[in-house]
């Protein structure tokens, strides 16, 4: 029992770490190539990620996004559901937050925050039901209608920020500012890292309980792993599977909350760089377990924080950083190619 | 991770600060899109480099692929690691300047497109009513000349803007006023396109346009006009180019480009940050006559129309120069009788 369990960890550290020891690796040959030293640039980037508390509080920052989209994405991946659509329901969660925030009154106080988050939720998990139910009722692919829905919710909040929602103080497509009482505190000013953070551990905390301990978490997990078998033991895959796509729904909606009314304060044209499609890789790095998710999250979140401000102190282009993120994506994805299988078994 | 390593990593990271007799280095921050846009990035880029060259102080240039969330990140990273010039070239980061500049009085700091309060704060705006009505003087000559392929005798001129906002309507109520200068009678179609970057939509919008008898389009929609650009070349009509010199991007169909000299002021910002007299607290404007703004050369079209439709230009930009013609601004005017 022991020994499996070592087994367990080993492998799933090695799942971790080996991409990132690749990455590390083709990046030191192109440092070397650029004339530049590897030694000295890793150096340089760690002590921007984690050199002081505001150095670790700037990539818990750029984490916290992450930590949403991941758990968005793993509540699906380990159900066998390939939701791509994280990103559609980020965006749509926060301009829901982000809206609400600002035109509902102040006075409500602090019960603003709260508020707001539950709309974001409520419009991530509608959202994220429409292509559940699709693919629960009429089969319809859900790689498909997740990436064209991600492309709807982008036309969608583009169009309301650029006309309805747009502020008039502005040159640029932004939305008024939340008010203040809607606003996430910051944990440690001026740094930015926001309570947004916290709720994304407590997220993170949440999942693996429901995971584990909770009858439909792991009935989740057996539909992932085998939907006859599933189907043969009682359990409700179509159920299974739309519920998936609504709790994906509800955290990436409450993931785009968190980064408009903490990191934001508004809705503005790229308010999402790229999170959701991030948050996948994360989740993959992480095999769907909180705590390699959470320690992908901080690694991504370190990169994205590390890799703009060695630009203040060295000539190494955003680029390297690219190539890292690239070649960590690239080889977390050697799980993908299990989920791909599954799901031709399935067929 | 021992702490020996971190400290003597922190310790490589602050040797790697550039130390300088002079001056404290300059920090550039690329907006959304970053460097190899073609356009606003690079375009203030290379102001940036030729100021940094010019006056002997170190600068950076910062690209970030979330530079919307980490703005604020980076801008006092920057100035607590010394930087004594921090350009933002991104709109959103106006809000988080004017909240954090007071932190660090001894950084002077520059933001664009829009006014940012506080005394180490620089906001820079362009005069693009001036430009634009220049654009409008020329269009409206070429618009009823004969002779010139592709130009039917109706006086009518087309616009197509991406978004109804003030910033963008400064461009337009200039290059209207413009074409009133020449041809009080002249006709020019407005349209919006709701977007910066869809170009099969300006391609589409500036089709229809054209075939409503309008022959010169003014395009001021980013990557949308990209479409309005390539609708001229196919049905053989004019465009105007905006920003930087599109007239390369259809030669002979692009009539000018009225383009905005981000460079310019870019440089600007770093000779005077080196020469001790950053205009912390001051609006710059940079409008034609600090060349912030103009035409193009337009060597492509130059030869289709008569030399004196250039003289007509010139006059006009000296009389707005001289302060004798005054050019509406609706960002800081509101909107004229003429244009709602």
């Amino acid at each position: 029992m022991t020994s499996t369990l070592f087994k367990t960890w080993l492998e799933r550290g090695t799942g971790f770490a080996l991409p990132v020891v690749i990455a590390l690796a083709v990046s030191a040959v192109v440092l070397l190539a650029i004339g530049e030293s590897p030694l000295d640039t890793f150096s340089l980037i760690l002590s921007e990620s984690f050199g002081s508390a505001r150095r670790i509080a700037s990539t818990l920052s750029a984490a916290t996004p992450l930590l949403f989209t991941a758990v968005a994405t793993a509540i699906c991946f380990r159900a066998g559901v390939f939701n791509v659509g994280v990103e559609g329901a980020f965006l749509i969660g926060g301009l829901a937050a982000v809206v609400a925030g600002f035109s509902l009154p102040a006075s409500l106080g602090w019960a603003l925050t709260p508020i707001c988050l539950a709309i974001a939720a409520a419009f991530g998990a509608a959202w994220l039901w429409l292509p559940g139910w699709l693919l629960a009722r009429l089969e319809v692919d859900e790689v498909v209608s997740t990436l064209m829905l991600n492309f709807i919710a982008a036309a969608i909040t583009g169009y309301l920020v650029n006309g309805p929602f747009l502020s008039a103080q502005s040159g640029n497509n932004v939305t008024p500012p939340v008010h203040e009482a809607a606003e996430l505190s910051r944990l440690m000013p001026p740094a930015t890292l926001h309570s947004g953070f916290l709720i994304g551990l407590a997220i993170l905390f949440v999942y693996a309980i429901w995971a584990r301990r909770t009858p439909a978490g792991v009935e989740g997990a057996f539909v992932g792993l085998n939907r006859r078998f599933s189907r043969a033991v009682g359990i409700s895959v179509r159920h299974t599977i739309i519920l998936a796509m609504v709790l994906s729904g509800v955290v990436a909606g409450l993931g785009g909350a968190s980064h408009g009314l903490g990191q934001l304060y508004r809705y503005t044209d790229g308010f999402s760089a790229g999170y959701g499609f991030t948050g996948m890789a994360v989740a993959l790095l992480g095999r769907n377990h909180p705590v390699g998710m959470l320690l992908g999250a901080v690694l991504f979140g370190a990169l994205a924080s590390a890799g703009t401000t060695i630009q203040l102190f060295s000539d190494i282009p955003l680029d390297l950083v690219n190539i890292i993120q690239g070649i960590v994506m690239i080889f977390s994805v050697v799980e993908l190619g299990r989920i791909t299988i599954r799901r031709r078994a399935r067929a | 991770m021992t702490l020996k390593t971190l400290l003597a990593s922190s310790a490589f990271a602050l040797a790697a600060v550039p130390a300088l007799a002079d001056s404290a280095p300059a920090a550039l921050i690329v907006a959304q899109g970053g460097l190899g846009d073609g356009s606003w990035n690079d375009t203030a880029y290379a102001g940036f480099e030729a100021g940094i060259a010019a006056v002997g102080i170190e600068g950076r240039a910062i690209e970030s692929n979330d530079v919307v969330a980490q703005g604020e990140e980076i801008m006092r990273r920057a100035a607590d690691s010394g930087f004594g010039l921090v350009i933002s070239l991104e709109y959103a980061h106006g809000e988080a300047m004017q909240s954090l500049a007071g932190d660090y009085p001894d950084t002077n700091w520059a933001i664009y497109n829009q006014v940012r309060e506080g005394d180490n704060i620089a906001s820079v705006l362009f005069g693009e009513h001036e430009g634009s009505y220049l654009a409008g003087v020329l269009a409206a000559q070429v618009t009823t000349t004969e002779g010139i392929e592709g130009i039917n005798p109706e006086a009518i001129l087309g616009v197509i803007a991406a978004v109804k906002s003030p910033g963008i309507d400064k461009f337009i109520v200039g290059f209207i006023q413009g074409a009133q200068s020449i041809n009080p009678d002249i006709q020019v179609q407005v349209a919006y396109s709701e977007t910066f970057g869809d170009p099969t939509k300006g391609e589409q919008m500036a089709n229809a346009m054209f075939e409503s008898g309008a022959d010169i389009i003014y395009h001021i929609a980013g990557g949308t006009g990209i479409g309005v650009i390539a609708a001229a070349e196919s049905s053989g009509h004019f465009a105007i180019g905006v920003d930087t010199n599109q007239d390369g991007m259809a030669p002979g169909h692009v009539l000018t480009s009225m383009v905005k000299r981000v460079d310019v002021a870019t440089e600007q910002l770093v000779r005077d940050y080196a020469a001790g007299n950053f205009p912390g607290g001051q609006t710059l404007v940079f409008g034609l006559a600090e060349n912030g703004v103009g035409l193009t050369d337009m060597e492509y079209t130059r030869d289709l129309f008569p030399a004196s439709y250039l003289d007509a230009v010139e006059a006009a930009r000296a009389s707005i120069i001289a302060g004798d013609l005054h050019v509406w601004d609706v960002s800081s005017e509101g909107y004229p009788d003429f244009f709602q």
